[in-house]
């Protein structure tokens, strides 16, 4: 038992420590590790808890994370899992946050973070590009974003309400028109 | 008062992550409607140094941002209620509802309702982009590093990490 606990830390932490990129680039590492490593699952549930992964909201690596652990160690592998994901770089985050606010009058730290705050912008507005290249199939798409704009900037709604309004948009507009073609 | 600020990082980080559907990058916009707009417990520069800090490193992006803006509004104690709000409700969602969603999670219903939430999502990432770019460029050199970054990411295809170490060396070099 305490084996496996071990391996599913280590597991987990080699896999978020070595993504660069935020969660979804650490699927494929957490592939690696669970599937091709140590077999504690098979292609097609990976599959499955990845697609669990992206239907519900939040971070996707640790919702990956705790599905494994319950799988391999209940309750106490997700623990596990979920502290080798997260620990480690939110350590490291903390340290130099804590870095960055002491020592934010020091005209070294002003130098950094003015040309550094650009670049987190772009990267910012490339994942809004790189993610819009694949999510707008049909007119409809585009006319939910325009919708959103409009909202956002002449009425300053809470995005949440425009969430779930999308979300049951989807559901009537995408969710049924497609029911027949399943099969089961 | 020190209670009611970890309750409100709790609820902070259990709202935005809760809405945020298509992973960590799309938790983001929200994260910074509650720290930066509702709160105000970072400004937009300070949340453009948190994400730049947060891409610089491996791992999650959602729980990065727990752990920096955790730790800056009450310590580690925030950093601790701030990572159980953005991972606690989805991390028991599996565990209980397993069967259920593995059942469902490839039905045509939850596979429409995401299409339609998607662009939305995207939106709201450009926005983000949008209101962090106010204040980040006071002078016409950062347009440049804007436009270096652009042609380092698609042409150059470095990795963000990299970019980011690059700009701060120019920045000590160029800025101060």
């Amino acid at each position: 038992m305490l084996k496996k606990l071990w391996d599913l830390f280590i597991a987990f932490t080699r896999a978020s420590n070595l993504g660069f990129g935020g969660g979804p680039s650490l699927v494929p590492l957490i592939k690696v590790e669970t599937v091709d490593r140590y077999q504690w699952l098979d292609n097609e549930e990976f599959a499955d808890a990845l697609a669990i992964g992206n239907a519900l909201p939040g971070p996707i690596a640790t919702i990956l994370a705790a599905y494994i652990g319950y799988k391999v160690a209940g309750w106490l592998g997700v623990l596990a899992a979920l502290l080798g994901t997260v620990v480690p770089t939110v350590f490291i985050v903390v340290l130099l946050g804590s870095l960055i606010v002491k020592h934010s009058n020091s005209p070294e730290l002003k130098a950094m973070l003015m040309a550094v705050r650009p670049v987190v912008v772009i990267l910012v507005a490339q994942t809004a590009y790189d993610m819009g290249k694949k999510s707008f199939p049909g007119y409809s798409s585009w006319g939910i974003a325009v919708v959103t704009v409009a909202l956002l900037y002449l009425v300053d709604i809470h995005p949440a309400f425009i969430i779930i309004a999308a979300m049951l948009f989807g559901w009537a507009a995408y969710g049924r028109t497609r029911k027949e073609k399943v099969r089961n | 008062m020190f209670f009611t600020q970890l309750w409100d990082l709790f609820m902070a980080f259990t709202r935005a992550s809760n809405l945020g559907f298509g992973g960590g990058p799309a938790v983001i916009p929200l994260i910074k409607i509650e720290v930066v707009e509702r709160y105000h417990w970072l400004t937009n520069a300070q949340f453009a140094d948190a994400l730049a800090v947060g891409n610089a490193l491996p791992g999650p992006i959602a729980t990065k941002l727990a752990g920096y803006v955790g730790y800056q509004v009450s310590g580690w104690l925030g950093v601790l209620v701030a990572l159980i709000g953005t991972i606690l409700p989805t991390v028991l969602a599996v565990v209980l509802l397993m069967g259920f969603l593995r059942k469902y999670t490839n039905s045509p219903i939850l596979k429409g309702m995401l299409k339609g939430v998607r662009p939305v999502v995207i939106v709201l990432i450009a926005q983000t982009a949008f209101e962090m770019g106010s204040g980040s460029f006071p002078n016409l050199m950062t347009w440049g590093v804007a436009l270096a970054t652009v042609v380092s990411l698609n042409w150059l295809k470095l990795h963000p990490a990299l970019i980011i170490a690059i700009s701060m060396v120019f920045g000590l070099l160029v800025f101060r």
